[in-house]
């Protein structure tokens, strides 16, 4: 093999490897998508339903959507956090520093390759927590687009504590923290109208506040205008964080 | 040709007033094969490291192939190929899928890469390892897959942090002669770390000895012998259970049960080895002044 053969990898070319490098994290991850992204929304499901049902159709909803969104929290937000602070730990970002690749391509790759390692567990809560609770959905072709605009920032809050924290324990912790109040703050699986001011005033600040909105108007319905200023709030705040990542991640020097 | 030219480099890590690495000059040329030296805590590591852009530099200058390493930071990786001294870090990938995706990374195409992967699985003997996940490798099984990964799509520098470690004999005999190999008939520059002087001795063209971050001897392992110590070892083996039988004359002193060591002249060599009675003998060895003896001279100086 000469070296004249060999070229600096085209950007597709070098995305679609990490996707698959990353895709590899299956092997250790089912278990805990069966387990942590399916179950305990679900189970979450079943407990909040029973209150629920009284509240009637918009809070039943609230318990669907936001469960979704805590599936996609653990399945996006902290295993990227995991991901990222284990790649720091054992050495990988060094072996991805030490090959012609950008550093937002990775970035980008794990982020895409844990959406959809996340698709299934979704699916399943989806299925299962709308019979459970008995929402009659009515899923809009935007749902395609809501979906990764959802996850996207999540898993940039992943990768951002994955990058920053001193070892694996410690992203641990500090991302089931996040996941705890970005689930709390604002209306993701409560109404509104059951929650402080205070409550509802911090949670614009939370993606999981625009992800369980986009996801309500997309599922059960009915879109509103509002649809648009969530995606657009989910798409720039996937920019800002993706910006904080590249600044914090260990990698070559520049 | 210069490969790597360093200049005055200096590393002070974060929170440290001692430097890991001060005022190191260095040049690397095209087609050799260099030999870092040092013990542990020497700055060897973080001196590649910094070859290869993972560690910036406090001060001073690193150039590869006369380009300054941090102008495009993806000369390097195009140009070099790294082997760390850490465990391997693909831990969900297989050992084909591994040396595959670093082929192709490094700018082979598809059809390249898989034909570099079956020849790199051919040259180290890892055919029978191909589907296994790298967890499951045993720890020298990980360490040649790390070899081959840093040989992948054939770089022309190669740079490898202890190399042979946790490797059996067999395996760190083809790994030098596949090193070897790469340089003869590719011209590969290898530079390597060792601690292992008497492995590097069978490869090296050109060594370098760190201590306490600086760097000590630089020159062929002959020219610093030549510096160092010109006097011959002569290696005398004894039945261990037979009191040695030596002419008084001989100074002479016991390195184990049944093995002693003269050190002589070059003048002195005949006279001696005319002196022993060849019969009471089970074996001896003749031999200048070797990589360790240098290396150990140094470490000494430095106590």
């Amino acid at each position: 093999m000469q070296n004249s053969q060999r070229r600096r990898p085209a950007i597709l070319v070098q995305l679609a490897d990490l996707f698959l490098i990353q895709l590899s994290n299956w092997r250790w991850s089912w278990r805990s998508a069966l387990i942590v992204g399916t179950a305990a929304p679900l189970g979450s499901i079943v407990a909040l339903g029973i209150f629920a049902r009284s509240a009637g159709p918009e809070a039943l909803a609230y318990v669907l959507t936001g469960n979704m969104v805590l599936s996609l929290m653990f399945e996006n937000l902290d295993k990227v956090c995991s991901n990222f602070s284990y790649m720091r730990e054992v050495g990988t970002l060094n072996y991805f520093a030490t090959l012609p690749i950008q550093r937002c391509m990775l970035v980008l790759a794990t982020v895409l390759a844990f959406l959809t390692l996340s698709l299934p567990s979704l699916l399943v809560t989806l299925c299962l927590g709308s019979m459970i609770l008995g929402v009659s959905l009515a899923p809009h072709p935007v749902i395609l687009l809501v979906i990764p605009l959802a996850a996207i920032p999540l898993s940039g809050i992943g990768a951002l504590i994955g990058t920053s924290t001193r070892n694996p324990q410690e992203a641990s912790s500090i991302s089931l923290l996040a996941t705890l109040v970005l689930l709390g703050l604002g209306p993701v699986i409560v109404p509104p109208s059951r929650l402080p001011g205070i409550m509802l005033t911090l949670g614009r600040l939370s993606p999981a506040t625009y992800a369980a909105s986009a996801l309500r108007q997309a599922l059960p319905g009915p879109l509103t205008p509002r649809l648009w200023l969530d995606m657009a709030v989910l798409a720039g705040l996937s920019v800002v964080i993706f910006w904080l990542v590249g600044l914090k991640m260990d990698w070559r020097q520049q | 040709m210069v490969v790597y030219d360093i200049r005055d480099l200096v590393k002070i890590y974060p929170g440290q007033t001692t430097p890991a690495n001060r005022n190191i000059t260095l040049q690397i040329e095209q087609g050799e094969i260099f030999g870092l030296l040092g013990d542990n805590g020497a700055g060897k590591s973080t001196l590649v490291r910094q070859m290869v852009n993972l560690v910036r530099s406090t001060s001073g200058s690193i150039t590869l192939f006369g380009q300054p390493i941090q102008r495009d930071p993806l000369f390097v990786p195009m140009n070099v190929g790294y082997m760390p001294q850490d465990g391997l870090a693909l831990n969900n990938l297989t050992v084909d899928e591994a040396l595959f995706f670093t082929s192709h990374l490094r700018g082979l195409s598809r059809a390249d890469a898989n034909r570099e992967r079956d020849t790199l699985l051919d040259l180290l003997q890892m055919r029978e390892l191909r589907s296994k996940i790298i967890p499951r490798l045993s720890g020298g099984e990980k360490r040649l897959l790390q070899i081959a990964i840093a040989l992948a799509s054939n770089p022309p520098v190669l740079i490898l942090d202890e190399p042979t470690n946790n490797l059996d004999p067999q395996r760190r005999k083809l790994v030098w002669e596949t090193l070897r190999r790469r340089n003869r008939e590719n011209g590969t520059t290898i530079i390597f770390i060792t601690h292992d002087a008497i492995e590097a001795e069978k490869v090296v063209q050109r060594v370098g000895i760190m201590r306490e971050g600086g760097l000590v001897a630089l020159g062929k392992p002959s020219e610093l012998k030549a510096l160092v110590d010109k006097k011959l070892r002569l290696e005398l083996f004894f039945s261990p259970d037979t009191p040695p039988c030596l002419p008084p004359t001989l100074p002479c002193r016991k390195l184990d049960a049944g093995r002693w060591l003269v050190l002589l002249e070059w003048d002195e060599m005949m006279p001696a080895l005319n002196r022993l009675d060849l019969s009471q003998l089970d074996d001896f060895r003749l031999y200048s002044a070797t990589l360790e003896d240098l290396y150990l001279h140094y470490a000494k100086q430095s106590a």
